[in-house]
């Protein structure tokens, strides 16, 4: 039945445009019959996967027959036709019919191999006539008896319009005594959506919607009235009662073979709903240590409309411990590792996206298959939409508001105070900031030193502090607030402030500064967070293992953050982290430099501009560049990763990075545009890789790696320093 | 400008109908739906002087359309012309007991949809 | 078993990956170890395939700043960011600038000593090879440090990896400072 198609110039290009249609349709194949496998429901192959499977090699069949693969027309015919008789009940749903259905579309597969190598020819290669007449006995020697339909006690008008598909699940809904009703409702034809789906929402909640058939309503030209067909095992009374929609007509038109009367409950959605309750009220009272044997529920009058099902028999409670209740099961404990299973696979979703989208594109330029791409880049922009609510859904999920660290932290602070007796106050605001949770998690030990640190040094005793003029109670205020995209924490006190004149000699006595350099009181300031550098030889109990500022800097760094320190003398510190609000998905900005390329976050992107080399100005042996009057720092980027230069007196980009208040310009070759990344750490044998925070898989720019703005940013400070 | 409303499940075959039809020049328009369902949406939202539909699709088949299609005195009189599998001689029957008016069978040279096509558009102009 | 088809022995492999995650403790008392079969040019070298996680086709490398030689930079894989070690840099071998062939070099995925991944780039995989594992020798001298032991394969002897000190490099750059 294949149609010959005059061959033409243009032969591979239909075979390439073939090959890209069958491929998905082949993929989605496989992964049905990988399911079919799988699933089954009480021995029986799941109905809607056969289906999707039949209608797949249905139109398998058809697309090979429109472009002349009669070989591969054949094939999937015979594959139609066993998918067909499994769903029709012909045939036995055992693994040898499963075996061949594997096998055609491996065939199938290699098949439209050939042809994306124009490999092929129409008649299909020798394998494929093989299995064509394997498949051809096994059909034949299994052709079962039990063709001929049995009467059925339904309404010709209804059966007048299924398929013979839905027919036959019409039997084997009777055959396995389930009764059979039909639900009816009327709608506005302009509007009737909603109301059809919440319509079949409740029927297939209550059994199988076996047909859904339109006609014209009371007044047809502004009504339309469905009627559903319902295969369920629910006797009549249980089955009006739950569907519960007033709107809709029931009419049971075949009584089941076993529900005679309500007494015999099955199990339905309601029961499964007392459970799940009765569950959850055992988990929350067991949760405070009390046995409390008695499912909790309300009466009817203090639970909320609709709730009522699960509780008739159950003694009344008061109203607050139901909503407490409902409180709990309605919040779900998930693993951190989880989300990030999750989040991985959203970031591939993203990355296919990509790919996805490139090829829309790049189809979008060929006539010949100008409507489809047009297809593909609408159903590309709405996986894009959909995608970013995904994306935007899972990174929700993973925030937590830092309260819960705060409060860790206030309880620390309770319990110093108790054990070195010094009077201390601890101040929290915007403990509702949010942010990832697993930055958080790795910001508690930082935080905790730096309450510490606080607690210990900066805090005078209190005859020093009412000596200064200051309250005798030492106050530590944690504040965390949003800017932009990223989280501002701030750990300050009201103490001693830092010496500015220590904390130089320090550095000078541990060679870690020479003698004669100057420094600004800010970059003085700076020393304290290097490593090896700690302004008190004796670490007292309190100010836990020797962990100095060196680390608090190293644990931020490492989440792509940066420590700042302000103080004054006399009247205290402020030490600032600021963070990203995630780590989890970045939207980076793609440079590239040589034939390297990089992923700069986007959080950390302030500008990017084009420049002339002649733009470029020198001071003091660093490249600067003239911003609207304010000099900007500039690093190459090439000589950071030591790459071969680039051809001088080329136009090239900066990308203006800034955390916090430190700003520099990153000069690139190129600008290569923005794309969403996933952030992922570089395993092997190199544990760190100083400028680099990780790195991505960008779809068909390959594995890019992301560039640590903080550490580059830092560097430059540093270098300023030393300069 | 006549007006042909494609109802078909699988955008791969719903394409091809399109572009096969889009052939008949630019005194017809072609609007799509990919369900049984959008093609109800889309039935009361415009003029049709064609449906050609596939049978089977999830949500509303194609013989549930046709049947009600030929029940609603505001469509009655639009041709359906049906397009399916060979496979089943039963549901082509059907489709016509129900009132299609021609029945293509899949896989089919896109001059054959186009003349069926025509056909049919010249009925509704003559009526 | 040849190396003319790759797919046969990357199922090889994998099945042989999956019968000692299975059963080694059961057959302790048979003490057979499955080694995994790489080469580089004419010479065997062996992996403990309890190690290996995954073999796959070479794909392009994305270079790496600031790391030592004997990283040639990173894959993805499936999402996971891994560092590939060349293999010949890795052992001092002279690095012969030949073609990277993606039909025949291979990226031994291995699992490191914190789970951590790591790539080893080879010329080619052929084999598993079961072994006595009282039939190993101690290494010669003039190995490297990366090899802890010989084991008989046919007329001649395969280097076999210690797996932790292949991937520590920290080791080797010393090792590498001193001579």
């Amino acid at each position: 039945m294949a149609v010959r198609r005059k061959r033409s110039p243009a032969r591979s290009k239909v075979a390439r445009e073939f090959v890209s249609e069958v491929d998905d349709l082949l993929e989605r194949m496989r992964a049905d019959l990988a399911d079919l496998g799988d699933q089954r429901v009480r021995g029986e192959l799941v109905p809607d996967l056969v289906n999707r499977l039949f209608r797949s090699a249905h139109t398998l069949k058809g697309v090979a027959g429109m472009f002349g693969f009669q070989g591969i027309g054949a094939l999937s015919h015979r594959l139609e036709d066993i998918l067909d008789d499994l769903r029709m009940g012909r045939l036995d749903p055992g693994a040898c019919a499963l075996d061949l259905l594997d096998e055609a579309v491996a065939v199938l597969a290699v098949e439209v191999d050939l042809v994306g190598r124009e490999a092929a020819t129409p008649e299909g290669s020798e394998e494929l006539r093989n299995l064509m007449q394997r498949i051809e006995s096994a059909l034949h020697g299994d052709a079962a008896a039990g063709c001929v339909p049995e009467p059925l006690a339904v309404e010709a008008s209804l059966l007048r319009a299924l398929t013979e598909y839905e027919e036959h699940r019409l039997r084997e809904s009777l055959r396995g005594g389930r009764a059979l009703y039909v639900v009816e409702a009327s709608f506005d034809l302009l509007a009737f959506e909603e109301g059809l789906a919440e319509l079949s929402e409740s029927s297939r909640a209550l059994g199988e919607i076996i047909s859904t058939l339109p006609a014209p309503g009371d007044t047809p030209e502004s009504q339309i009235c469905f009627s559903l067909i319902v295969a369920s095992e629910l006797d009549a009374e249980s089955f009006e009662r739950r569907l519960d929609l007033p709107a809709a007509r029931v009419r049971m038109v075949q009584a089941g073979a076993t529900l005679a009367t309500g007494s015999a409950h099955p199990p339905d959605a309601a029961d499964e709903l007392g459970k799940d309750a009765a569950a959850a009220g055992r988990a929350a009272f067991g949760e405070g240590g009390e046995a409390d044997e008695e499912p909790a529920a309300g009466d009817g009058e203090a639970a909320p409309a609709g709730e009522s099902d699960a509780s008739e028999d159950t003694p009344a409670r008061p109203a607050d411990d139901l909503e407490s209740l409902k409180s709990i099961s309605e919040t779900v404990r998930v693993d951190i590792r989880k989300l990030d299973e999750l989040m991985n696979l959203v970031g591939e979703l993203v990355i296919q996206r990509g790919t996805i989208g490139a090829i829309a594109e790049q189809l979008l330029g060929e006539p010949r298959v100008a409507r489809l791409a047009r297809e593909l880049a609408k159903a590309h922009k709405a996986l894009e939409r959909k995608l970013q609510e995904l994306q935007a859904g899972v990174l929700e999920v993973r925030m937590v508001p830092m309260r819960q660290v705060f409060e860790k932290l206030s309880r620390v602070v309770r319990r110093l105070r108790r054990e070195v007796g010094k009077e201390v106050r601890l101040e929290i605001h915007g403990g509702d900031t949010e942010l990832d949770k697993l930055i958080v998690e790795e910001l508690a030990d930082p935080l905790m030193h730096l309450v510490r640190n606080a607690f210990d040094h900066a805090l005078e005793p209190p005859d020093e502090r009412v000596a200064a003029g200051k309250p005798a109670e030492g106050t530590i205020r944690l504040e965390a607030y949003q800017r932009g995209n990223h989280v501002v924490i701030e750990v300050s006190d009201d103490g001693r402030g830092i010496d500015l004149e220590v904390v130089r000699a320090q550095a000078v006595a541990r060679g870690l500064l020479a003698p004669e350099t100057l420094l600004t009181p800010k970059q003085t300031l700076d020393l304290i967070l290097l490593p090896g550098f700690s302004t008190r030889d004796a670490i007292t109990e309190t100010s836990g293992r020797g962990v100095g500022m060196d680390v608090v800097r190293e644990n931020v760094t490492a989440l792509g953050g940066l420590v700042h320190v302000e103080s004054t003398p006399g009247s205290g510190t402020t030490i600032c982290l600021t963070l990203p609000i995630t780590l989890a998905i970045i939207q980076a900005l793609v440079v590239g430099v040589g034939d390297q390329r990089f992923a700069i976050p986007l959080t950390s992107v302030l500008e990017t501009l084009l420049v002339d080399p002649v733009e470029i100005l020198r001071s003091e042996g660093r490249e600067l560049l003239n911003l609207r009057g304010e000099p900007l720092a500039l690093r190459r980027l090439h000589v950071e990763f030591g790459l071969p230069a680039p051809a001088e007196n080329v136009r090239q980009a900066v990308v203006v990075v800034g955390l916090g208040d430190v700003r520099a310009g990153l000069l690139v070759e190129r600008l290569e545009g923005q794309q969403d990344a996933v952030l992922k750490p570089i395993q092997g044998p190199v544990r760190s890789v100083h400028g680099i925070a990780g790195a991505t898989e960008l779809g068909d720019r390959g594995t890019v790696l992301v560039v640590d703005v903080a550490a580059l940013v830092e560097d430059a400070g540093r270098r300023r320093e030393a300069a | 400008m006549q007006h042909i409303l494609i109802v078909e499940d699988s955008p791969t075959m719903r394409s091809l109908v399109v572009s096969a039809l889009e052939e008949l020049g630019d005194a017809v328009r072609i609007s799509e739906a990919a369900s049984g369902f959008e093609a109800l949406r889309a039935l009361p939202r415009d003029q049709y002087d064609l449906i050609v539909t596939d049978i089977n699709m999830p949500d509303i088949n194609g013989l549930e359309l046709v049947s009600f299609v030929r029940r609603n005195a505001a469509y009655r009189a639009i041709p359906l012309l049906i397009i399916s599998t060979e496979g089943s001689e039963r549901d082509r029957t059907r489709g016509l007991e129900l009132g299609a008016d021609a029945y293509l069978v899949k896989p089919f040279e896109p001059e054959t949809l186009r003349s069926a096509a025509r056909e049919l558009l010249a009925k509704t102009r003559e009526g | 078993m040849t190396s003319g088809n790759p797919a046969a022995w990357e199922d090889l492999a994998r099945a042989a990956v999956g019968r000692i995650g299975g059963a080694a403790e059961d057959e302790t008392a048979v003490e057979l170890r499955e080694l995994l079969v790489i080469w580089l040019d004419e010479d065997p070298y062996a992996l403990p395939i309890e190690r290996v996680r995954e073999i796959v086709r070479l794909r392009p490398i994305t270079p790496v700043p600031h790391v030592p030689a004997a990283v040639r930079g990173v894959i993805s894989l499936r999402g996971e960011i891994v560092q590939v070690l060349d293999l010949r840099c890795r052992l001092d071998l002279p690095v012969v600038p030949a073609a990277l062939d993606r039909r025949r070099h291979r990226i031994v995925v291995m699992s490191g000593e914190d789970g951590q991944l790591a790539g080893v780039l080879v010329d080619r995989v052929s084999e598993v090879l079961r072994t006595p594992a009282a039939a190993t020798r101690s290494p010669d001298a003039r190995e490297s440090d990366a090899v802890c032991a010989l084991v008989p394969h046919g007329e001649r002897f395969v280097s076999l990896f210690d797996v932790d000190r292949l991937l520590d490099l920290g080791r080797r750059t010393d090792a590498g400072a001193a001579s």
